[in-house]
């Protein structure tokens, strides 16, 4: 197994990537009570379109696929459910699907083993028939619908809608009741065997562990599958431009919820941790809590709080979000794109990077306190080529030419857009 | 880890819980009064204006900044209703200095000083708060009132106690009432403050790296000293006599929703504080886990929802029932709810039922101590009841429970109301 320790915030990852392709990362933590196992796959909801391994032609299934097939893991042959099974042995089991990857985990405090046995299980074991696809149908449905409802997710979902002309980043991770209703056990067998090959997947374990021992728990509990060929995943081509500034959509709100996004260039490989801690940094200077923006609008009860700050990226795609709530979201807008004018003129002040550069450092940092916010931090970056560790490290690089040099490189007015949800 | 209680004065109390288990170091600062309609209001403002501004630390960018510079120690308030009680609560965590770059900073003696100096030095002037300040967070609150409807199915919760409770005790509103705002200024305001930091309940919680320094720098803090004794104006959160209703309630209101919210509120008539254990395992057969007969049948076996699942409000002793569901299936899903508790009367539950729903609550008490704010949560919770268990004792009262317990809960459990949000 390889080690590698992080002297900063003093934790050791253990790496080991196994004949079948399947990579295992163990991040031990003497003294917590808490375990918590995660194992992913490398396909979400916007690998729709791809060549499974060793075939010639494309493959195009409904969108919400990825979900679907997430809800359906946990139905067992011998007629049980793996979620209540799971749960029956106290443990707090669970699973998610996002744009990029798939993931099915728990969390305990006893049992760990034999609920080892249940996961392993259930995700090498798929069981799909024509009766239990078509329940899920109407549970989804409610799931659809549930999100419907909720304001921050539609500003969301309309943003992307306004950034992107093809890349399936910009749909719902769901799908719609009309996507779904021509999913059936086919579709669902043909993703599962592509997407869920050893070679393809990933698992963290966070706890009391001694690695050598966990590592071998978890081969016992592998069948044997050999590592596949490459899957090729078709995105289809987007341009650099945005398709329009602005979106808005009725629904009963207090007062408006906006999104401002900027649409950026896919990340490069090279760059990718470097660009998002800076981004971070730039956009604490520009809109957090200490920033003149904030003081103004504040000030002039246009915002009456925080908005949320985020860089999201990943294969093929990244963009920046500013999520909150504003009696005038355009004047907020407006405010913003002069804010960012005036820095490009003046330059980022070295007291102001040094102090957010601190900031996130401790936000770092904090990332490493529960067992399950670890594990979960190091399977998403993984599947998007990163080491978590990589954080620690890359933030003493940044310096405020490179802030400079992204702020006149991303935050281009003609990427920008606004999407509004008001009543 | 170790905890211990410490009185510093009369109706002020230090609970230090000592643990290295952290990357940081949290403390918290308990403000507890009873709740009462006519100072609701004020109380939630004041916790909004005390934030903005200090006596040392006089506007809201220059707390932000000595916290960035803090490497990012957050500083978070906000109001919660426990039991019949007003509680303002204040935290701030910051990095524990053994993750700093450089050793030297002292983060914790900061934390607390910077903490004390918000909550115990306002920003006085001419025997009042900050005018503007009074003024603005006013339409704050007002704003964090109206948004209430923004979260449907929390909004579909707060109705459903409102509809049990009337506007009195626990059916008040946590942030207040809008009508109230007009009668506040900045000097009645600051009188309300003064009132309420000579009556309230003082709690001090630090959980972290603990030495005999951090007891001297509590101790010896100007801010602490100048505190009086006080008779602290608060109710336990035991349990108090009840008059079970006779009738159902039952209420409906509209709003633009694509789904229905149902939530129906359970009276549980019990008759000692101890028999809320019982009630736990209760609950988490009925509607507390992926086993429960609510997931079972509303989700599994008729696919009527996504959410449907129900929690013990144990400060309150109620149980709140939760579905999204299609709005034409109302009243199925009501009779299917009821069917539910009927079967709960009528023993329709099995040994493993309870086994089951035992390791899941064991499983929740033994990481009780792993998450800093919850083991916060619960000590504070156990402070509020008078009641002191340890984790230990804890787990070894829930394995005692037996089904002839749990089926005198069932049989004590009774629909108080009915509440549905549809469109």
């Amino acid at each position: 197994m390889q080690v590698q320790e992080n002297l900063k915030v003093k934790e050791k990852i253990y790496i080991e990537k196994l004949e079948n392709g399947l990579t295992i990362m163990i991040i031990p933590k003497k003294g917590i009570q808490k375990k918590f196992v995660v194992w992913g796959t490398n396909y979400g909801s916007n690998d729709s379109e791809f060549i499974a391994p060793g075939e010639k032609s494309k493959t195009e299934v409904p969108k919400g696929v990825a979900h679907f097939l997430e809800h359906k893991m946990f139905e067992q042959e011998n007629g049980t459910n793996s979620l209540d099974t799971l749960t029956a042995l106290g443990v707090n089991a669970n699973a998610y699907t996002t744009n990029d990857h798939t993931a099915y985990l728990y969390e305990c405090t006893d049992n760990f083993y034999e609920a080892l046995d249940e996961l392993m299980d259930y995700v090498q074991h798929p069981y799909f028939t024509d009766e239990n696809v078509e329940k899920e149908k109407g549970i989804i449905g409610q799931e659809i619908k549930m999100y419907d409802d909720y304001p921050e997710w539609k500003v969301y979902l309309n943003t992307l809608e306004a950034m992107y002309y093809n890349h399936p980043i910009k749909l719902d991770i769901t799908g719609t009741v009309e996507t779904i209703s021509h999913i059936n056990k086919d579709i669902l067998y043909k993703c599962y065997n592509t997407f869920y090959n050893p070679s393809n997947m990933a698992m963290v374990v966070c706890g009391d562990f001694e690695p050598d021992e966990i590592l071998l728990e978890i081969r016992k509990r592998l069948i044997e599958k050999e590592s596949q060929g490459e899957i090729k995943r078709i995105y289809p081509e987007e341009p650099e431009k945005i398709v329009k500034e602005k979106v808005e959509q009725n629904m009963e709100v207090s007062q408006p919820i906006y999104t401002i996004g900027i649409k950026d260039v896919k990340p490069k490989e090279e760059t990718k941790v470097k660009k998002h801690i800076a981004i971070e940094i730039l956009l604490n200077i520009i809109f957090g809590k200490s920033s003149k923006l904030y003081k103004e609008l504040y000030d002039n009860g246009i915002i009456y709080g925080g908005a949320s700050l985020d860089y999201e990226f990943s294969r093929g795609y990244a963009h920046i979000l500013i999520t909150g709530q504003s009696k005038e979201p355009e004047k907020v807008y407006e405010k913003f794109k002069e804010e960012i004018k005036l820095l490009k003129k003046n330059g980022i002040s070295e007291e102001d990077f040094e102090r957010n550069k601190k900031m996130i450092y401790g936000e770092y940092i904090k990332e490493y306190n529960d067992v399950s916010d670890i594990a979960r931090m190091f399977i998403s970056d993984y599947f998007k080529g990163i080491n978590s560790f990589d954080y620690l490290e890359e933030i003493q690089s940044i310096n405020t030419g490179y802030l400079n040099d992204l702020l006149i490189d991303v935050f281009k007015e003609e990427k920008m857009v606004i999407s509004i949800v008001k009543n | 880890m170790e905890y211990k209680k410490i009185n510093i004065k009369k109706g002020i109390n230090l609970h230090y819980i000592n643990t290295d288990k952290f990357k940081t170091n949290l403390i918290a600062v308990f403000l507890t009064t009873t709740i009462k309609r006519e100072d609701v209001t004020k109380n939630a403002l004041i916790s909004a204006v005390l934030r903005r501004g200090s006596k040392n630390m006089k506007t809201q960018e220059e707390i932000s900044k000595a916290l960035e510079n803090m490497y990012g120690a957050s500083f978070d308030c906000g109001i919660d209703r426990t039991g019949k009680n007003q509680v303002l609560k204040f935290y701030i965590e910051s990095i524990n200095d053994n993750f700093l770059p450089n050793n030297k900073e002292n983060l914790l003696k900061q934390s607390l000083e910077r903490i004390f100096e918000i909550v115990f030095n306002p920003l006085i002037e001419e025997n009042g708060f900050n005018k503007a300040y009074v003024n603005q967070e006013k339409d704050n609150i007002k704003n964090i009132i109206k948004s209430r409807i923004d979260n449907k199915a929390r909004y579909a919760m707060d109705r459903c106690i409102e509809t049990m409770y009337g506007k009195d005790g626990y059916g008040i509103f946590k942030y207040g009432y809008i009508e109230d705002l007009e009668k506040i200024d900045n000097i009645n305001l600051y009188e309300q403050y003064q009132k309420l930091l000579n009556e309230c309940k003082i709690d001090i919680f630090v959980s972290g790296k603990i030495n005999e320094e951090t007891l001297k720098i509590i101790k010896e803090n100007e801010n602490i000293k100048k505190l009086n004794e006080r008779e602290s104006k608060y109710t336990p959160t035991n349990l108090e006599k009840r008059e079970i209703p006779k009738q159902e309630k039952n209420q409906t209101d509209s709003m633009q929703v694509s789904q229905g919210k149902l939530t129906i509120g359970l009276d549980i008539d019990i008759k000692n504080e101890d028999e809320k254990f019982d009630v736990l395992i209760y609950n988490t057969i009925l509607g507390g886990s992926a086993n429960s007969k609510m997931f079972q049948n509303v989700r599994e076996k008729e696919h009527l929802a996504y959410v449907a699942s129900s929690s013990y409000l144990r400060h309150m002793n109620n149980i709140f029932i939760n579905c999204g569901i299609e709005i034409e299936n109302f009243e199925k899903t009501v009779d299917i709810v009821r069917k539910q508790i009927e079967d709960m009367k009528n023993e329709e539950f099995s040994e493993e039922d309870i086994q089951n729903a035992k390791k899941v609550i064991i499983s929740g008490i033994k990481s009780i101590d792993d998450e800093q704010d919850s083991g916060i949560t619960y000590k504070f919770g156990q402070e509020l009841s008078n009641m002191e268990i340890s984790l230990e004792d804890y787990i070894n009262r829930i394995n005692k429970i037996t089904k002839e317990d749990i089926i005198k809960i069932a049989k004590s459990v009774y629909i108080n109301t009915i509440y549905f949000l549809k469109d």
